[in-house]
């Protein structure tokens, strides 16, 4: 069975990520406004208050009650939705931690922003690395499209039985959100379809009144490392499952999108660079004018940040001379990027090869087709054995 | 032999026979908490979903591991989630068409503080929940650390009485009076001395819950941060309200109304010398306490008197 | 991942179930004095019953008396008595009870 082809509207990224939860009819939303996502709140309110949704939305009066009103909906049993950005998402960490805890099956998208710390109304990926400890899976999109798609995928991997995690999707703030391109947007029924296997599985336990079933039971010792066991086992198998679903996805809806990671020319590239979210379209654009020279450059696409996609990175980066990473945020714990870091814990499967830690983008600076040709460039002469520069901070260094 | 009495009024109150929580639970010997929990469902009913956080309740709220130790539905929300927690339940209940009361059961550390600002916010959407706060005046399952409804001249354990301190140097926030002044459905006061009104005021909460937003304060003494004697917790209760110290008053729909109207009050010195958190106040701390408990009396007392 | 541990927990999350049974402290351990009841003077109003804490005054038709398994020994119920008809005795008194489980 194929869906038919959706309406194409012209719309934002934020527009975008409010027509993805739309479809797939939560129960109860909350917005509470902040640069640059307030549209998905207004958009979402939009909808309601034209009946184009049944959602109950609720004007929370502050982030920290945005993800406290989902958690608890959630666990009566309802779906939910939520949005907000760097400083909301700092603002309501610990209610992030305990949703997580709950295994509440939210889905919020973040339109990312520089924090924490040096204020910032501007794009950038620190909030996604703020809160990577938190247990909920983390998807970082490169194209409008792909946030509307990935809001649907998100529902049937967070609300799979064994997964039962939250699911952040993450989109670049200032970029994707405010950017304006043609999106088709899925017919209802095709959504209600695509998350029909969902209604088939055994019911999760939810809050029932007249039912003695407390949620939020104290884990006393074994019950909590079991708990937390559960937590990572659950993570764990969030990754083979989002492969799975990218791939209905694709045979549904005739779009799919490489699930964890995706592969553009790797399988005889020399070299790698890895980078996330927009700034792989640039990308793409420099590995293919790279190619024109002679240098054999793949690009991956890294998607799926939590779990982090360990095996499919391993198998793709094995046999590669050199890695370049681009990261738009950084790691305080070792002065480079993020990303960069967990890429070099592969090391035991990959060998030891040079990679080399870009930090670009930060603050809305674009990370541009000269950026990334400088770090195909270096790279390459790395991987020729040439001496290199570990970390790059491509801003500072023009 | 004497001649029995006929049960009291406040029975005709009570939903449940059955105490849905075990017997022997780990609240302190003359807990006034304890007897506030186990009278709730008494009249709301077990088949409410109780919203909780960390404090005096959670020992027993929460459970251990699989153990419960009472069974009602129950979700431990962080303090500062209580009545957001709560709104996203009732208004998942209120999709699906489900009736459910939904009742948030916190202290003062939650409701006046780290919990404020959602209760104030659910408050203000009108969210169809019970909020009730048992107000021991303090943090004290943490050690009785002061909050911000303890009272003015309390030595708790961050504002002991000693040579340079004596005491909480501000008065309390007067939570209850908040909430009305936001408008919510039904807002009353109530102490575990006063049982009748406590009951008619859970009932009224229930009904009232069906329309907005509802809240509870209960004057709620600790035996142990107020280092008072086990027994003597109900007598405290009951000469709170002799001294207006802790009036009992509603308000349904912005209209106040006094529910036992005390017309010749103690003199807040007898209170005082019950509780020892105040024995280091002498005369003139005793003296401007008595003139702060006449002014939010007169306060309240004027709202009586709108129309 | 392998594990030897079994598993407590019968679902993902962290859920209490209070269906089938409940914990429960033995609290009548705590208590050093126990209220007795002079039934000449009970008149069965009712109060040591609606004001004990635990909720441990059980209902014998026409008068209270304390559920000894639960009794904290607070001694609020005797004073609030209005009647008198309560008082604290010691634990000592009744050395011959198995108060020790």
């Amino acid at each position: 069975m194929i869906a038919q082809r959706g309406k194409v509207k012209v719309i934002t990224g934020n527009s975008a990520a409010a027509y993805g939860a739309m479809l797939c009819r939560p129960d109860v939303a909350t917005s509470y406004p902040i640069t640059p996502m307030s549209e998905v709140a207004e958009q979402l309110s939009s909808f309601r208050a034209n009946g184009l949704m049944e959602t109950e939305m609720v004007e929370v009066e502050g982030e920290n009650s945005a993800m406290n009103v989902v958690a608890g909906a959630s666990i009566a049993g309802g779906r939910t939705f939520t949005a907000t950005s760097s400083w909301g998402l700092s603002f309501m960490y610990d209610a992030v931690q305990h949703a997580a805890g709950f295994r509440a099956p939210i889905v919020m998208v973040i339109a990312n922003r520089e924090s924490p710390g040096i204020l910032a109304v501007s794009g950038g990926q620190q909030d996604i690395i703020s809160v990577r400890d938190t247990g909920w899976i983390q998807i970082i999109v490169e194209e409008c499209q792909e946030i509307l798609d990935t809001v649907i995928m998100a529902y049937r991997l967070a609300e799979d039985h064994n997964i039962l995690l939250p699911v952040m999707v993450n989109y670049d703030g200032f970029y994707l959100s405010y950017m304006t391109t043609a999106v088709e947007i899925p017919e209802q029924a095709d959504v209600d379809n695509f998350l029909a296997p969902l209604k088939k599985q055994p019911a999760r336990q939810m809050l029932e009144p007249g039912v003695a079933l407390g949620c939020g039971t104290h884990g006393i010792e074994l019950g909590f490392v079991e708990l937390r066991y559960r937590q990572c086992a659950a993570m764990e198998r969030a990754a083979t499952k989002l492969d799975e679903i990218d791939c209905d996805f694709g045979e549904y809806f005739g779009r799919s999108y490489g699930g964890q990671i995706d592969e553009y020319r790797t399988d005889d590239a020399d070299i790698i660079i890895v980078a996330s979210g927009g700034a792989v379209g640039t990308a793409r654009v420099v590995i293919d004018a790279k190619r024109e020279e002679g240098i054999k450059v793949g690009l991956i696409k890294l998607r799926l940040f939590r779990p982090f996609p360990r095996r499919r990175l391993a198998a793709a980066l094995k046999g590669k001379k050199a890695i370049g990473v681009i990261d738009r945020s950084v790691d305080f714990g070792w002065n480079c990027g993020p990303m960069y870091m967990e890429l070099r814990a592969l090391t035991p499967e990959i060998g030891i090869v040079p990679m080399l830690s870009y930090i670009d983008g930060l603050a809305n600076l674009d990370i541009t087709v000269p950026h990334i040709a400088r770090v195909v460039d270096e790279v390459h002469a790395a991987a020729k054995g040439k001496s290199y520069q570990e970390v790059t901070w491509i801003p500072l260094e023009e | 032999m004497v001649e029995k009495k006929k049960k009291p009024k406040v029975y005709d109150y009570f939903q449940e026979k059955e105490d849905p929580y075990a017997g022997g639970v780990a609240w302190c010997a003359g807990c006034m908490l304890e007897l506030t929990a186990r009278f709730i469902p008494k009249v709301l009913g077990k088949d409410i979903v109780l919203v909780g956080c960390p404090g005096c309740s959670a020992p027993v709220l929460y459970g251990q591991n699989l153990g419960a130790w009472h069974r009602m539905s129950y979700f431990s929300a962080l303090m500062t989630g209580v009545a957001s927690s709560a709104t996203g339940i009732s208004r998942y209940y209120r999709k699906t068409g489900r009736e459910a009361t939904v009742v948030c059961f916190t202290g003062d550390g939650c409701s006046a503080d780290i919990g404020f600002q959602p209760l104030s916010g659910a408050a203000e959407r009108n969210e169809h929940i019970i909020y009730i706060t048992y107000d021991n005046e303090g943090y004290m399952n943490t050690g009785y650390q002061r909050s911000s409804t303890t009272p003015l001249g309390a030595s708790t354990s961050t504002t002991p009485a000693g040579t340079v301190g004596h005491g909480k140097p501000t008065p309390a926030k007067n939570v209850p009076l908040l909430i009305a002044m936001q408008g919510a459905a039904y807002v009353a006061t109530a102490t575990l001395s006063h049982l009748d009104d406590f009951a008619k005021k859970l009932a009224k909460a229930k009904e009232k819950s069906r329309e907005g937003f509802v809240y509870i304060h209960i004057f709620a003494p600790c035996v142990m941060g107020w280092r008072i004697e086990t027994d003597m917790s109900i007598q405290i209760c009951r000469m709170a309200v002799r001294t207006n110290y802790f009036p009992l008053w509603e308000a349904e729909d912005g209209r106040f109304r006094l529910t036992n109207e005390v017309t010749s009050p103690r003199p807040i010195g007898e209170f005082i010398n019950m509780v020892r958190k105040f024995s280091h106040l002498k005369e003139p701390d005793i003296a401007e306490f008595q003139q702060m408990v006449d002014r939010r009396y007169a306060v309240i007392k004027k709202l009586c008197a709108l129309e | 991942m392998v594990t030897k541990h079994k598993f407590i927990f019968p679902s993902e999350g962290a859920w209490s179930d209070g269906r089938e049974r409940l914990l429960c402290l033995d609290t009548g351990s705590w208590r050093v004095a126990r209220p007795v009841l002079d039934k000449e003077k009970c008149n069965y109003c009712s109060l040591c019953a609606l004001y004990c804490p635990p909720q441990c005054l059980k209902d014998m038709g026409d008068y209270y008396t304390p559920d000894l398994d639960y009794c904290k020994g607070c001694g609020i119920c005797v004073r609030e008595c209005p009647r008198g008809a309560l008082k604290m005795v010691s634990e000592g008194e009744f050395a011959d009870d198995s108060a020790a489980r």
